[in-house]
């Protein structure tokens, strides 16, 4: 193989691992839209909120991020719920500019806290396989990539598993297509709201987890996360979660 | 202030408009710049300290608050300014947000406080703004840290800079690069610059590559790779670093990329001989030296730097590692400096007045200062004619604080023994 | 002439002496709120009359300082000239903006993302010219004179802001009592309704957007001249987007007093909080307690402050009829 197909193929290579992360930070965000028709731009915060967690859990108490990762879900799990029932819910009828703002806000009110918490250090933990490669060849393959990437295809799996097949992920999804309806038939539109946002947020915590043996955490870089996850989205059609993995996919190959 | 707000408490109503009249007259006095002759003889002076406390370079931002405050504490803890009777220094505090809008303004607020020199602030975009405005008010401002040679370059009467010259960094990393290379007697042929794309990681590799190709070294840069700045993933870049066969990286980071590259390094298995950093952060914070462990190791910077034996030095570290649990690095060391240097200025100037500020600061020769460079004097430009980098490497030690050494130039080393070429990363 | 006209004539008045007395710094709280009003009030001249969303006016700001600057920096043409200059081209990138996101009927979140999408792209395009300054920005040099839009102290700034501010406000105000404003606001209500009746909703859509996009680069050349440094990121970047629209949605978007308001309330809130707050041990709290402001506010009163303050202020105006 030669000096530029061996490059080639490296790139795509690592491209398609980290994009399968990238898909998995914007499903959140694609179904938060497609349900509720709301771009949380504090997508990228709530996800510095899981790193800073699992950060924590694997300094104070050893255990691995790939281990904290159910852990970390859930506590943003709770923070999205929380973020819902309080603000979100509330502007839902707003016009798009007065919803954008409380979001902004709450991503400031993050990043801040982040930083008043934890200080603004940067910080890399030397996790177990922080490290380890694998060679194909010519090829390194990136094993905390590579474990991300799975991972982040089976949460992904496991949430259309959910949508499909589950009472509440048909609910989501009547009250997605056909909120009028769904009400009409008896669901109850702001439970299935709450669940969809604190889902979402769930997901992008849990992406969180995997990105912690690959870069540094501050407090500030949310921001980024936001716009990229956002890109993602519009590449894979808005609210469309099956868009968001490819979507991430391309996003990843192109940088 | 204080005094007033307890007495005000049992004030009629009369008394409380007479004070609170005398009060709007001493503001108005202020404002309108009545002489100060009618004014009494000041107990306490301001300096205004901007840097950007929160935002993405906060770590930065408040360990040079920090380092601002601690030189102020340490003149007042020893007489203050004797010249005006002891007078009391008091740094009131402005934060810049990063952005050079804000910058000004807490600026102008810190003016407004009565601070009668100002110090900072980190980024060349906000002292730019801050410069100008120093100008407009006629306030002097001495630069902290901010290396963009434009700065100075305008001929500002009131803008003074301690911190070294971009093109003065340069300077230093190619003497430097010179130095190991020969020592060593080991050149590398292959080199590959990498750059953040922001303001300075353009202007010095940009520069370090001009000086390079003029200055007849075998070396030759075969890529050039830029990436924005807080980029998250550098895997695609190192891969295209690695097809480019390079014995050396001129890295020219910002904190938390270095970590990324590093660790790519690893992962890729890049060949190289070492690491020479021509002059920017992320290659000896303590965050970067304990976290990167081996990998951080024998990577060399060319670096303002402190100066380890220097008394000043050591009674600010002391101060600083009680405050912060950290040692003194560049930006918290020349913010130490900076401060220092307007204390002594005041000392000198014995009076507050700018014209006499400005005249005593024209005049300053400091040699008491904890970085690594000769005594601190500023040139028509007001640019610090004094002013050296050092090369630091990050060497094996079973004590973190220890691992960073000076290793060049000789007068300050620490370590005599400069590894080069270094072991691989995935070697230690 | 009724008694609200009297009162925002001694508002007016208050305002004009306030140099008289106020410092250098206070000077500089009022000139940022004049700053953000005046930028409040020409996005609300689109967002808040038509009701398309804009997330990319720095796009405009950004051409505006822009182009003064390099008109000055290269041809020595006066920023008072080049501003317009700069208008003028805000105006053209505007059309096509809206040229896109109109005639192919970009409604909500699509017309939001196509204006972030331009303020983005020109954010990176200049980041890469070189006579622009590329990354490094351009630092302006400092050289007081009023051709050169340049001064010493605050006080010509102060006045140039004010005036900006006023000059905003009755332009606002003409074009709420023509023809214009009302069909842009039947646009606002309802787009497809104001087109079956017959309204040239792409034409009024264009024209709103231009004007809006001309006033917003004006306050861009004010800018450069008054902090005299130019980053793209800064200029173009979405967080001065955001900064932007805070102030017209706290005050009231869609109406004539709305962002004014907001700016009056937000600007020294922001001001007087970081003073506070920035004493060392809090870094950032300014930060989240903004946030939380701004969120009760949008939670609480959805119609903006101005509501409150008209109910205040009811004794004072007189009965109209079909004027919001």
């Amino acid at each position: 193989m030669g000096m530029d197909s061996t490059l080639a193929v490296q790139l795509l290579i690592q491209g398609v691992l980290l994009g399968g992360v990238y898909g998995l930070i914007a499903i959140g965000l694609s179904l938060i839209f497609g349900v509720m028709g709301i771009i949380n731009f504090a997508h990228g915060q709530m996800m510095v909120m899981g790193m800073y967690i699992s950060y924590w859990i694997f300094v104070l108490l050893g255990i691995d991020p790939y281990i904290s990762l159910v852990a970390v879900a859930a506590a943003i799990f709770i923070l999205g719920w929380l973020i819902q029932y309080t603000v979100v819910n509330r502007i839902l009828d707003y016009p798009e500019a007065m919803q954008v703002l409380p979001l902004v806000s709450i991503g400031l009110i993050l990043e801040n806290a982040a930083l008043m918490l934890w200080g603004p250090d940067h910080r890399s933990p030397q996790t177990a396989l922080g490290l380890d490669s694998m060679w194909v060849g010519p090829i390194m393959v990136d094993t905390s990539r590579l474990i991300a990437f799975v991972l982040a295809i089976i949460i992904t799996f496991l949430i259309f598993i959910f949508l499909k097949k589950s009472n509440l992920g048909k609910c989501i999804r009547a009250a997605s297509d056909n909120r009028t309806g769904a009400v009409l038939v008896g669901i109850d539109v702001d439970r299935i709201y709450n669940m969809s946002f604190a889902i979402g947020a769930a997901t992008t915590g849990a992406a969180g987890c995997l990105l912690v043996p690959l870069l540094p955490i501050s407090p500030h870089i949310g921001h980024d996360f936001t716009l990229t996850a956002f890109i993602v989205v519009i590449l894979g059609g808005m609210g469309n979660l099956l868009g968001a993995l490819v979507g991430g996919v391309i996003l990843g190959v192109a940088e | 202030m204080e005094k007033k707000t307890v007495t005000r408490a049992g004030m009629n109503r009369r008394t409380f408009l007479k004070v609170s009249g005398a009060a709007g007259l001493g503001v108005a006095s202020a404002t309108f710049g009545v002489p100060s002759l009618l004014r009494a003889a000041p107990k306490t002076i301001k300096i205004g300290s901007i840097q950007p406390v929160t935002g993405p370079l906060a770590v930065i931002g408040q360990g040079s608050r920090l380092g601002n405050q601690l030189a102020i504490d340490y003149i007042n803890a020893n007489g203050g300014i004797n010249s005006m009777g002891g007078a009391k220094l008091e740094l009131v505090l402005g934060d810049s947000e990063s952005k050079p809008e804000v910058g000004r303004q807490e600026a102008d607020r810190l003016i407004n406080e009565g601070a009668v020199v100002l110090v900072g602030p980190f980024q060349s975009g906000v002292a730019m703004a801050i410069a100008t405005l120093a100008e407009q008010r006629q306030v002097p401002f001495v630069m902290d840290v901010a290396a963009l040679d434009a700065i100075t370059q305008k001929g500002y009467e009131h803008v003074f800079r301690v911190f070294i010259t971009a093109g003065g960094l340069v300077a230093g990393a190619l003497k430097y690069y010179k130095t190991v290379t020969e020592a060593a007697g080991v050149h590398p042929k292959r080199a590959v610059v990498t750059n953040t794309a922001d303001p300075f990681g353009k202007g010095m590799s940009g520069g370090f590559l001009k000086m390079l190709k003029g200055s007849g070294l075998p070396v030759e840069v075969v890529e050039r790779i830029q990436y924005p700045l807080g980029i998250q993933d550098l895997s695609a870049e190192v891969a295209r670093i690695k097809a480019a066969k390079p014995d050396i990286i001129f890295p020219i980071s910002r904190i938390g990329d270095s970590v990324i590259l590093l660790r790519e390094l690893y992962k890729q298995r890049v060949d190289l001989m070492g690491i020479f950093g021509p002059g920017s952060p992320g290659w000896y914070e303590p965050e970067f030296v304990k976290d990167m462990d081996k990998l951080a190791f024998y990577s060399m910077t060319n670096v303002p730097w402190i100066n380890p034996e220097s008394p000043s030095y050591q009674r600010g570290n002391a101060a600083f590692l009680k405050a912060s649990g950290k040692n003194l690095d560049t930006n918290s060391a020349y913010a130490y400096t900076g401060a220092l240097v307007i204390a002594d200025a005041l000392e000198r100037a014995g009076s507050t007045k700018t014209k006499d500020i400005l005249k005593s600061l024209r005049e300053t020769n400091y040699a008491d200062h904890p970085v690594v460079g000769g005594a601190i004097k500023f040139n028509d430009k007001g640019d610090n004619t004094g002013a050296l980098t050092a090369l630091v490497q990050i060497q094996p030690d079973p004590d973190l604080l220890k691992r960073v050494r000076i290793v060049l130039p000789k007068d300050f080393a620490q370590s005599e023994n400069i590894i080069f070429p270094a072991p691989q990363l995935w070697e230690r | 002439m009724n008694r609200l006209h009297l009162l925002l004539v001694l508002i007016l008045a208050v305002l004009s002496g306030l140099p008289l007395v106020l410092s250098k710094y206070t000077l500089g709280i009022f000139i940022m709120i004049f700053y953000y009003a005046y930028l409040g009030q020409s996005w609300n001249v689109l967002t808040g009359y038509t009701g398309h969303i804009s997330l990319g006016h720095a796009l405009y700001i950004g051409i505006g300082a822009y182009t003064s600057v390099f008109l000055a920096q290269h041809y020595g043409l006066s920023p008072w000239v080049g501003m317009f200059a700069g208008g003028i081209l805000a105006s053209l990138v505007a059309l096509i903006l809206g040229f896109l996101g109109f005639r192919f009927g970009l409604r909500g979140v699509y017309f939001v993302i196509l204006t972030i999408a331009f303020a983005e792209i020109t954010r990176l395009v200049v980041s890469h010219i070189e006579v622009l300054g590329s990354f490094s920005g351009i630092f302006l040099d400092f050289d007081p004179s009023f051709r050169n839009f340049q001064f010493r102290g605050n006080i010509p700034y102060y006045y140039i802001a004010l005036t900006m501010m006023v000059l905003s406000l009755a332009a606002v105000r003409l074009i709420e009592i023509s023809k214009l404003g009302r069909f842009m606001v039947a646009i606002r209500e309802d787009e497809d309704a104001a087109q079956a009746l017959g309204v040239n909703t792409f034409k009024y859509n264009m024209i709103a957007i231009a004007i809006s996009a001309f006033m917003t680069a004006l306050g861009g050349c004010f800018y450069a001249n008054y902090i005299f440094y130019l980053h793209p990121d800064s200029l173009f970047g979405m967080g001065l987007s955001i900064e932007l629209i805070l102030r017209p949605i706290v005050g009231g978007m869609g109406t004539l007093f709305g962002p004014i308001l907001g700016s009056f309330i937000l600007t020294p809130l922001s001001e007087v909080s970081r003073a506070y707050f920035s004493k060392g041990g809090l870094e950032g709290m300014h930060l989240i307690l903004y946030g939380i402001i701004t969120i009760l506010v949008v939670l609480f009163m959805p119609k903006g402050i101005i509501v409150y303050v008209r109910q205040w202020l009811k004794p004072l105006i007189p009965e109209r009829k079909g004027d919001d």
